[in-house]
C-alpha cells in the first residue's frame, strides 16, 4: 500500500487502485506534519527595549508585486470587492493605520480562500502564497509586540457570580451553595462570563452582596447552647414487630405465601424467616430522647425497595426551620450484578389542600448503594432546610391547610426484572435536624478561633479579624486595616448581646469589600518595564481563579507570602496539586460551558427526558475532564476513538454495555459515529430548531467555538425564507439553504457558514445519527468556500485534522488563555498566543501541558 | 385559627411583612434620585377566590345570576350580581375574554398564585413563580413613599405553593407575606416609631464609610484604567448611601395623622362587614396619606375552609367555597351571585370613597389617579379562563370607563364553560379564543408611567382599553 499525500486529497490509493479515505487517526498524524508552528523556529516573544522597525523593503521587493498580480484586478482601482483596495494599504504594519485590514488579508490568504479557485488567471503559486503569508505573519507579530505595551485590557475585575459563590463556600467551609440572587451575567465574544470588561457593579448588586455575605456568616457561625435536635428513627425490625403483634398478623401470613406479585412491591421482609408484610407507616413522631448517629445491630428485617419505588415518610410538622437535616440510611443491594446499579434520592413534598401541592428533589445528587445486603452500610444526605421549599403551614395551630411534610426515599435504578431483581434493602433510617458534626461546628471555630485571649474582646477581636481579613483579601493585612474594622466593631458592639453577634456583622462588611469582590493587581512603585510582572500573591489568586474558580487556599497563600510560588518547580507542583483537588472540576465545568456555549441548552425545549438532558449537558464537561486528567491531545476534541458517556447517554448513542449514572471513557467502533465533542448530543441539540437540525446554527457554532473565526453578524435586511412559496416547501432542507444562499445578499456569508453545518446533517435534532430524512437518504456533503469538499462528518473531521490543526490548536490556546486571564485577548496578545501555540504543539497538543504552559507563560504572569 | 394562624414575631414582621418598608436592604429597588412626582399614580388589586356564577342560558338563573353583563360596550346591562355598581357605571370597566395562557389548564384551586403573575406554575412538582404586576409598579413607585407597597389578605402570610394567601410576588418570584390583622396594619402604617430601623441604618452608614475608605486606599494603588473599573464599585456604594439617606428621611418624617372613625381594628373575617370595611378603609387611608401607592388585597384563599371562608356570612350564607360547589342545588346560583354581589358592593363603596375625595396634591378626585382592579382567576367552577374583571377609576391615567369590553372570539355570550360543576369542566379543551391578561397588565403599567412593553413573556398592550 502506497501512502500518497496529494495536497488535501485525503485518500489512500490502494494497490488495486480503489480509493478509500484515510483513517481519522492517520489524518491526525498527517495534519501534524503540516503544522506551521512546528516548522518555524519561532522565538518566544519578548517585550524589547529596542523598538522594532517595519520590514517595508521586503514588501516592495517581493510581496507587493505578487499582490499586484493576483489581487489587484478585484481589489484595486477597477473593482474594490469587499471595499478592499490592496494598492492603498500602508505596508508599514507597525505605525501604519491598516493593521486590521492586513489581518483580513492574512486570514484570507492563509486559509486559501483567496484568490478564488475559479479564477485561474490570478492563482497564487504555493511558494508565493507562503512568501506573503510569512511576511505578513512576521509583521503582524512585531506589531503585536509593540502594541502590548499599551495594555488594552486589564485582568482587574469583579468575581463572577459562580466564583463569588465558590469563594464564599471555600472561605466559610460551607458544604453547599447558598441561594444566589445576584443578577445574571453575560458571556463575552469568546463565550466566557469571567471577562473583565463585562463584569459590572450596581447598587442593587452591592446590596445583594451585603445580604448574602451576612446570611452566609450566620450560617457558618452559631451562638448559645447546642440546639436540641429533632430526631426520627425508623427501625424496620420495630415496624415489623408492631405489625405482627397487632392486627397486622393476617397480612404477614399472607406474605408468607411468598406471593410472586409481592416481588416488585415495597414491603417489609424478614430475611431469615421469609415473613413479609406490606409496609405502611403513619405519621412518624420524633423521638425526644434519640441521639443521632447510632449504629444498631443489623436487623434481619428490611424494607425492600424495588426499582422506581419510594418510601414516603410523613414527618408531621416538626422539622426545624433552619440547619442541616441529616438523613442516614443503612442499605444494601439484594443482588450484585455489576451491570446494575441502584441509588437513592430524596424528595420533599406537601399536600396542603386539594390541588395545592408541591414536591421537590432535595438531594443534590443520587447516592449509589454499593454494599451487599448481608453487610449493609450507612449512606447519608445533608440537606440545608432553609434553602428548600417547605410547607408554609407547618406552624399552624389548626389542622387545615394540612401541615405535614413528607420525605420520600426513592430508588433510582436500572434494575431489570427477572427472578431476582436488584432491590435496595433498608433496615434503619434516621433523620435528624439541626445536625452538627461537632459543637461548635468547625465553620464556627474557623472564624472564632481558639485563643487564650477570648476573654479580652479587644485583643481577641483583632485576632479574629486578622485571620479572617487575610483570607478574605488573599494577602497579609496591616495593623491599621485591622484598626479600622475594630473601630466599626466598637460602634456595633452596644447594639448586640454577644461579641460574636456584633463581630459577624463586622465580618459581613469585609465580605462586601472591594478586595474580596475584585481580583486586584496593584501598581508597584518600581515599575519600569511594562507590562510588569504580577506579584506572588496576585499569582496565587489568578491561579486559584483559573483552576478552582475560587480564592486561594492557605497553602497557596503561604507559598506566595514566602515568595516561592512562581519558582517553576513549585508552580508545577502546585498546578498538579490543584488539578488533583476536587475543586478543579469547577474549571472543567465553567471553561467548557463558556467555550462550547452550553448555556444555549437552557433554551432548548424539545428534550423532555430530564435524565437525558442532564447527561447531554454533562458529556462535554466529562469529556474535557478526561482529556485534561489523562493529558491527552486536544485533537481528541475533534475526533477520538472513545466516548465519555453514562448509561442514559450510551443508550441514546446506541453504545452497548454501559451501566450506571456515572460518566466514564469507553472505546467505540467507527460505526457508532461518535468521538470528540463536535457531534455530542448537546451540541447537536442546542444547534437545532426544535424539530430538525439547523445547519446554519451548527456552521456558526463551528466557526465561532472550534475555529475561533466567528462570522460577521447577519446584515440588517436579511430576506426571510418564504415558506408560503410552494416551490420552496417542496425542497429539502439542504436545497432550501442553498436557495437562500444563492441570493446575492446572503451568498458571501453563507458560503462560509453553511458547508460546515451541512456536514452534520447525519445528526438529528437530538444528535441521533440517521441515514435518511423522510425516506430520503441524508445528503451531508458540502463544499467549503475554498472548494474543499466535506463528505459528511467524517469528511469534516478529516479535513480539520489534516489541514486545520494549527487553527484549532491556536483557537484552543486563545480560548483557554482568555479564560485563564479573565479578560478578552486583543491584537496585542497575538505574539504571546502564537508563541504559546508553538510551544504547545511541540508538547504534543496535550491539554494538561497547555495548562502548565499558560500558567508559566509571560502573559499569565503579567499585569 | 384566625388569631393563631400566622404567628410572626414583631421583628420578623417588620423585616418581611406585607408593608414593605422603604428601608434597606432589598425591600425596594426603586431608582435613586427620582423626585417625588406631582400627583401620585396608584394601583390596587382586589382578588376574590372561587370565581363567579356562570349558569347556562337555558338555566332559569341565567337571567339574574350570571355575573357578566349583557349587551354591548356602552349599552351593557348589569345583572343582579353587579347591579350594585350601577351608580358607578361611568367609573368602571368590565372585561371578558381575558386569561393567563399558562393558567388555562390549571385547577381553580391553584390559580390564585398566578392572577397577578401569569407564571407557568403547573399543577404539581417543583414550584416557581415570577414577579407580580403590583410589585413591578412598586419597584417603580415605591421610592416615592414610606412604604413601597401594602400587601393584605384575609388569611395572611404567604399560603402554600399553589395555595397562595398573598397576591404579591417579588422579583425572584417569592411570595411577599400578606398582613391580615387590621390593628397590625394600622400600627405599621400610622404608629411605628422606627427605632430598630434607625439603629440598623446607623450601622449601615458606618459600614459604608469604612468600605469607601477602603476603596479609596485600594484605588490609589491601581493603574488609571483599573481605577475606572473600581469607580463603578464606589458609585454603587454611594448610591446605597443615598438610599440610606432617603430611608433616614422617612424615619425623620412624622407619621401622618389620619381619621380613624371608620376603622374597626379588632374586626375579624367572620365579622365580614366590619372587616371588609376596615381593610378597605386602611387602603384608602394609606393612599390618602400617600404612605404607599400600591396595594393588593386577597379575600380568602382558593379551596377555602375555616373561619376565613366565612366572609359570606355577611349575606347570611356559609362557606364561600362551598357556594361554588352547590350551584346546582336549589337557589345555588342565587347564593353564589348574592355573595359576588356583596363583594362588588364592598368594592363599590371603596371606589365611591375615592371618588368623593379630592386629590390632595393634584387634579380631580383620588379615583381619577387610581386604578382599582377587582377580579378572580376563575370564572366558572374551577375553570381558569375568562376571568371576571372589573376596573375602576384612572381617568387621569388615561382610562375611559363606562364600558363592557369583550375580548377574544367565539365566547361573546360567555357560555364556554358555563354551568359546569365537575372537574371535567376545567380540564376540557379550550374551544374559544381568549387574549392574554398580561396585555392588560402592560397597558396598566404604561399608564402608571412604567416604561415596559411586555409582561410575563407577552408583548404589547390591549387594544380598546
Amino acid at each position: 500500500m502506497v501512502l500518497l499525500v496529494l495536497g488535501s486529497a485525503l485518500i489512500i490509493l490502494t494497490a488495486t487502485g480503489q480509493e478509500t479515505p484515510i483513517s481519522l487517526e492517520t489524518a491526525k498524524e498527517l495534519g501534524r506534519v503540516k503544522s506551521r508552528f512546528l516548522k518555524e523556529a519561532k522565538e518566544v516573544a519578548k517585550a524589547s527595549d529596542v523598538v522594532p522597525k517595519a520590514n517595508v523593503a521586503f514588501f516592495h521587493e517581493s510581496v507587493g508585486p505578487l499582490l499586484k498580480q493576483s489581487c489587484l484586478a478585484c481589489h484595486g482601482p477597477q473593482k474594490s470587492k469587499g471595499r478592499l483596495r490592496i494598492d492603498q494599504l500602508n505596508p508599514d504594519l507597525l505605525t501604519g493605520p491598516d493593521v486590521e485590514r492586513w489581518r483580513e488579508v492574512f486570514n484570507a490568504l492563509s486559509k486559501s480562500e483567496m484568490p478564488p479557485k475559479d479564477e485561474p488567471d490570478y492563482a497564487l503559486a504555493d511558494a508565493d502564497r507562503g512568501r506573503i503569508v510569512d511576511w505578513l505573519s512576521g509583521e503582524l507579530n512585531t506589531a503585536s509586540i509593540i502594541r502590548r505595551n499599551s495594555k488594552e485590557h486589564s485582568s482587574f475585575r469583579r468575581l463572577t457570580n459562580y466564583e463569588y459563590n465558590y469563594a464564599l463556600q471555600d472561605l466559610l467551609g460551607l458544604p453547599y451553595a447558598l441561594p444566589n440572587k445576584l443578577p445574571p451575567e453575560t458571556a463575552s465574544e469568546d463565550g466566557f462570563k469571567n471577562s473583565s470588561d463585562l463584569l459590572q457593579m450596581s447598587a442593587m448588586q452591592f446590596e445583594t452582596y451585603r445580604e448574602i455575605g451576612l446570611k452566609a456568616l450566620k450560617r457558618a457561625t452559631v451562638s448559645g447552647e447546642r440546639p436540641q435536635a429533632v430526631t426520627y428513627v425508623i427501625s424496620m425490625q420495630e415496624e415489623m414487630d408492631k405489625a405482627m403483634s397487632g392486627k397486622g398478623t393476617k397480612a404477614a401470613e399472607k406474605g408468607k405465601k411468598k406471593d410472586k406479585k409481592l416481588r416488585n412491591q415495597q414491603q417489609l421482609v424478614h430475611r431469615e424467616t421469609g415473613d413479609s408484610i406490606e409496609f405502611s407507616v403513619g405519621k412518624i413522631q420524633p423521638r425526644p430522647k434519640a441521639v443521632a448517629g447510632q449504629t444498631p445491630a443489623v436487623s434481619p428485617v428490611v424494607l425492600v425497595l424495588p426499582r422506581s419505588n419510594e418510601v414516603k415518610l410523613d414527618l408531621d410538622r416538626f422539622l426545624p426551620d433552619e440547619g442541616i437535616m441529616r438523613v442516614r440510611i443503612r442499605a444494601g443491594r439484594s443482588t450484585n450484578k455489576p451491570d446494575e446499579y441502584a441509588s437513592l434520592r430524596l424528595i420533599l413534598s406537601a399536600h396542603t389542600s386539594n390541588n395545592a401541592n408541591f414536591s421537590q428533589v432535595i438531594s443534590e445528587r443520587d447516592i449509589p448503594i454499593t454494599a451487599s445486603a448481608d453487610n449493609p452500610q450507612f449512606i447519608h444526605f445533608d440537606i440545608p432546610l432553609s434553602d428548600i421549599q417547605r410547607n408554609p403551614f407547618r406552624k399552624l395551630t389548626t389542622a387545615f391547610p394540612r401541615r405535614d411534610e413528607f420525605l420520600h426515599i426513592h430508588n433510582v435504578s436500572n434494575a431489570t426484572g427477572g427472578e431476582e431483581p436488584l432491590q435496595v434493602l433498608i433496615d434503619y433510617i434516621e433523620i435528624s435536624a439541626p445536625f452538627y458534626e461537632q459543637w461548635p461546628p468547625k465553620t464556627h471555630t474557623d472564624i472564632f478561633i481558639a485563643s487564650a485571649n477570648k476573654g479580652d474582646e479587644q485583643i481577641y477581636g483583632r485576632e479574629v479579624l486578622n485571620r479572617f481579613l487575610k483570607r478574605v483579601w488573599r494577602r497579609p493585612v496591616t495593623t491599621q486595616e485591622v484598626d479600622e474594622f475594630m473601630a466599626l466593631f466598637a460602634k456595633y458592639r452596644p447594639g448586640f448581646p454577644t461579641f460574636e453577634d456584633a463581630m459577624v456583622e463586622v465580618l459581613a462588611t469585609a465580605l462586601a469589600s472591594p478586595e474580596f469582590l475584585y481580583l486586584t493587581q496593584r501598581v508597584t512603585t518600581n515599575e519600569t518595564k511594562s507590562p510588569a510582572r504580577i506579584t506572588e500573591l496576585e499569582l496565587a489568586s489568578r491561579l486559584s481563579m483559573f483552576l478552582w474558580a475560587s480564592i486561594p487556599d492557605d497553602g497557596l497563600l503561604k507559598l506566595a507570602e514566602q515568595g516561592k510560588l512562581s519558582a517553576p518547580e513549585v508552580l508545577g507542583a502546585q498546578v498538579k496539586r490543584m488539578l488533583a483537588d476536587p475543586r478543579s472540576r469547577r474549571f472543567s465545568q465553567n471553561f467548557v460551558e463558556g467555550w462550547l456555549g452550553l448555556d444555549r441548552m437552557n433554551s432548548v425545549t424539545h428534550v423532555s427526558d430530564t435524565a437525558l438532558r442532564a447527561a447531554m449537558l454533562e458529556e462535554p464537561i466529562a469529556f474535557f475532564d478526561e482529556v485534561l486528567r489523562r493529558n491527552r491531545s486536544i485533537m481528541d476534541f475533534v475526533h477520538s476513538d472513545y466516548a465519555v458517556v453514562n448509561e442514559r447517554l450510551a443508550a441514546h448513542y446506541r453504545i452497548p454495555k454501559v451501566y450506571g449514572p456515572h460518566f466514564r471513557s469507553v472505546s467505540i467502533a467507527p460505526q457508532t459515529n461518535r468521538g470528540g465533542v463536535l457531534t455530542s448530543a448537546a451540541i447537536m441539540t442546542m444547534n437545532s430548531d426544535g424539530k430538525d437540525s439547523n445547519p446554519l446554527k451548527r456552521g456558526v457554532w463551528m466557526l465561532k467555538r472550534i475555529l475561533d473565526d466567528p462570522p460577521p453578524p447577519p446584515p440588517p435586511n436579511v430576506p426571510e425564507v418564504d415558506l408560503t412559496n410552494p416551490e420552496i416547501l417542496k425542497m429539502t432542507l439542504k436545497e432550501r439553504i442553498a436557495d437562500h444562499r444563492n441570493k446575492p445578499a446572503c451568498i458571501s456569508c453563507h458560503a462560509r457558514i453553511d458547508p460546515w453545518g451541512i456536514a452534520f446533517e447525519n445528526y438529528d435534532a437530538l444528535g441521533v445519527f440517521r441515514t435518511s430524512i423522510k425516506n430520503q437518504p441524508v445528503d451531508a456533503t458540502s463544499v467549503l468556500f475554498n472548494r474543499q469538499t466535506l463528505a459528511g462528518i467524517d469528511g469534516l473531521k478529516r479535513y480539520l485534522l489534516t489541514d486545520r490543526q494549527d487553527q484549532f490548536a491556536r483557537a484552543m490556546v486563545h480560548k483557554l488563555t482568555a479564560y485563564a486571564l479573565g479578560r478578552p485577548l486583543s491584537f496585542a496578545d497575538r505574539a504571546d498566543i502564537d508563541a504559546l501555540t508553538a510551544q504547545f504543539r511541540r508538547r504534543d497538543d496535550s491539554l494538561g501541558n497547555l495548562v502548565n504552559l499558560i500558567v508559566s507563560s509571560h502573559i499569565f504572569n503579567s499585569k | 385559627m384566625n388569631d393563631k394562624s400566622i404567628q410572626l414575631s414583631r421583628r420578623t414582621f417588620l423585616r418581611g411583612s406585607g408593608v414593605a418598608l422603604a428601608l434597606p436592604w432589598l425591600e425596594t429597588f426603586a431608582a435613586i434620585g427620582k423626585s417625588k412626582d406631582e400627583t401620585p399614580k396608584r394601583f390596587v388589586s382586589i382578588y376574590h377566590p372561587d370565581g363567579v356564577g356562570l349558569p347556562l342560558k337555558s338555566d332559569p338563573a341565567w337571567k339574574d345570576w350570571s355575573w357578566f353583563p349583557r349587551g354591548g360596550e356602552k349599552d351593557f346591562e348589569l345583572t343582579k350580581v353587579l347591579d350594585v355598581l350601577e351608580p358607578l357605571r361611568g367609573d368602571i370597566t368590565i372585561y371578558s375574554g381575558l386569561s393567563h395562557p399558562a393558567a388555562r389548564r390549571v385547577h381553580g384551586h391553584s390559580n390564585a398564585d398566578q392572577y397577578l403573575t401569569g407564571a407557568p406554575i403547573g399543577g404539581e412538582g417543583p414550584y416557581q413563580n415570577t414577579i407580580s404586576l403590583d410589585q413591578v409598579y412598586a419597584e417603580h413607585a415605591g421610592d416615592f413613599t414610606r412604604h413601597s407597597s401594602l400587601v393584605m389578605s384575609t388569611n395572611g402570610g404567604v399560603g402554600g405553593p399553589r395555595g397562595a394567601q398573598t397576591q404579591s410576588f417579588n422579583r425572584e418570584g417569592r411570595p411577599i407575606p400578606a398582613m391580615n390583622k387590621p390593628k397590625q396594619i394600622f400600627d405599621l402604617l400610622f404608629v411605628t416609631n422606627g427605632k430598630d430601623a434607625a439603629e440598623r441604618l446607623a450601622r449601615s452608614k458606618s459600614a459604608l464609610d469604612l468600605l469607601i475608605d477602603n476603596t479609596r486606599s485600594l484605588g490609589r494603588q491601581l493603574s488609571k484604567q483599573d481605577q475606572q473599573t473600581l469607580k463603578q464599585y464606589l458609585d454603587a456604594v454611594r448610591d446605597t448611601e443615598l438610599k440610606l439617606a432617603k430611608a433616614q428621611k422617612w424615619i425623620d418624617t412624622p407619621i401622618p395623622q389620619v381619621d380613624t372613625r371608620n376603622l374597626h381594628l379588632e374586626a375579624e373575617p367572620k365579622e365580614a362587614r366590619l372587616f371588609f370595611q376596615t381593610m378597605y378603609e386602611l387602603i384608602y387611608l394609606a393612599f390618602l396619606s400617600d404612605s404607599t401607592r400600591v396595594a393588593t388585597f386577597q379575600l380568602g384563599r382558593e379551596n377555602g375552609e375555616g373561619p376565613h371562608d366565612l366572609l359570606s356570612l355577611a349575606v347570611g350564607l356559609g362557606g364561600a367555597h362551598g357556594l361554588t360547589h352547590e350551584v346546582k342545588k336549589p337557589g345555588g346560583w342565587q347564593n353564589l351571585g348574592t355573595y359576588n354581589r356583596y363583594q362588588a358592593e364592598a368594592f363599590g363603596r371603596f371606589v365611591q370613597r375615592l371618588k368623593d375625595t379630592p386629590e390632595p396634591n393634584g387634579k380631580g378626585s383620588m379615583l381619577d389617579n387610581t386604578l382599582a382592579m377587582h377580579g378572580s382567576a376563575s370564572s366558572s367552577f374551577h375553570l381558569s379562563r375568562n376571568y371576571p374583571i372589573i376596573s375602576a377609576g384612572g381617568r387621569n391615567l388615561g382610562f375611559t370607563n363606562g364600558r363592557y369590553l369583550k375580548f377574544g372570539k367565539g365566547n361573546e355570550d360567555n357560555q364556554a364553560g358555563a354551568g359546569i360543576a365537575s372537574d371535567a369542566g376545567w380540564t376540557s379543551k379550550m374551544e374559544v379564543e381568549e387574549l392574554p391578561l398580561a396585555k392588560l397588565f402592560v397597558t396598566i403599567l404604561q399608564r402608571l408611567g412604567v416604561e415596559r412593553d411586555s409582561f410575563g413573556g407577552h408583548t404589547g398592550t390591549l387594544a380598546r382599553v
